[in-house]
């Protein structure tokens, strides 16, 4: 069984995806991370991706200066969009 | 992949994993995410205190209308692993600038009926110039940070996910690219 990472979307892009959630191939450099879900969701970078945060268990991180970290297998990714509590 | 790992919900979207609370007792610090209707008093009661004399209660409730459609439905979802932290960091800001005796902050997930409330803050203090402070500033830091998302369904069709950032606190639309 191939290794991989979950990754869970909310709000725009829980709708974009059309997901709430689902697994994607570890390990990932947090690089690749926008590049790998641009393939499967064409447009989502520029329409989504660009006003979103990204955790990485449980943790902000940012996909270009931590760049080099690498999201292994059984990791949890989160997209987190602008947020509208209250 | 299977199909049933596709269908199945995770856990922080399953209303049987709720409520989720954070509890930091030497600070009177509350946090409560739940799918439950919001019971002011309950929360009220969380940040009482013999040295507190001013106690602030807000209740965010939903509303009917956005830019003059007919909401028929709102509802929130959220992710708990961050959002019980960025929580619990605005409590413990709040706590620290004006001397509280006590916060809580709840907010309710799910669908929420029109005119119930979402969100519920308590903040208790020695004074009410304090406690009047803190509560509008733990309102707004929820608003600006907390991981938690809301959809309104329209009356005449359609959904749309709400962003705080577009709006201020006086409902006024704020510039585009004004974050």
């Amino acid at each position: 069984m191939p290794e991989t990472f979950t990754i869970h979307y909310f709000a725009t892009a829980s709708q974009y995806t059309s997901k709430n959630t689902e697994s994607l191939p570890a390990p990932l450099k947090l690089s690749a991370l926008f590049g790998e879900l641009e393939q499967r969701y064409p447009g989502i970078v520029q329409k989504v991706l660009s006003t979103c945060g990204v955790s990485l268990n449980g943790e902000y991180v940012d996909v270009e200066e931590d760049g080099e970290v690498v999201i292994q297998a059984g990791g949890e990714v989160a997209v987190i969009p602008p947020v509208s509590s209250g | 992949m299977s199909s049933s790992e596709q269908t199945q919900l995770p856990a922080h979207l399953d209303p049987k994993t709720y409520p989720r609370t954070h509890h930091d007792a030497t600070q009177n610090i509350h946090i409560t995410l739940t799918y439950d209707t919001l019971d002011a008093n309950t929360y009220l009661s969380q940040t009482s205190s013999p040295a507190a004399g001013a106690n602030i209660l807000f209740l965010g409730t939903t509303r009917d209308t956005f830019e003059g459609r007919s909401v028929s439905q709102l509802s929130y979802t959220t992710y708990p692993p961050l959002a019980l932290k960025t929580l619990a960091g605005i409590a413990e800001a709040a706590v620290k600038t004006h001397r509280l005796e006590g916060v809580s902050i709840a907010h309710r997930l799910g669908t929420v009926p029109i005119g119930e409330a979402s969100i519920v803050i308590a903040v208790s203090a020695g004074h009410r110039g304090a406690a009047w402070r803190a509560g509008e500033e733990v309102l707004e830091a929820c608003k600006e940070k907390a991981e938690i998302w809301k959809r309104e369904e329209f009356v005449d069709g359609g959904m749309e996910w709400r962003a705080n950032a577009d709006r201020d606190a006086e409902g006024k639309v704020l510039g585009t690219g004004a974050v």
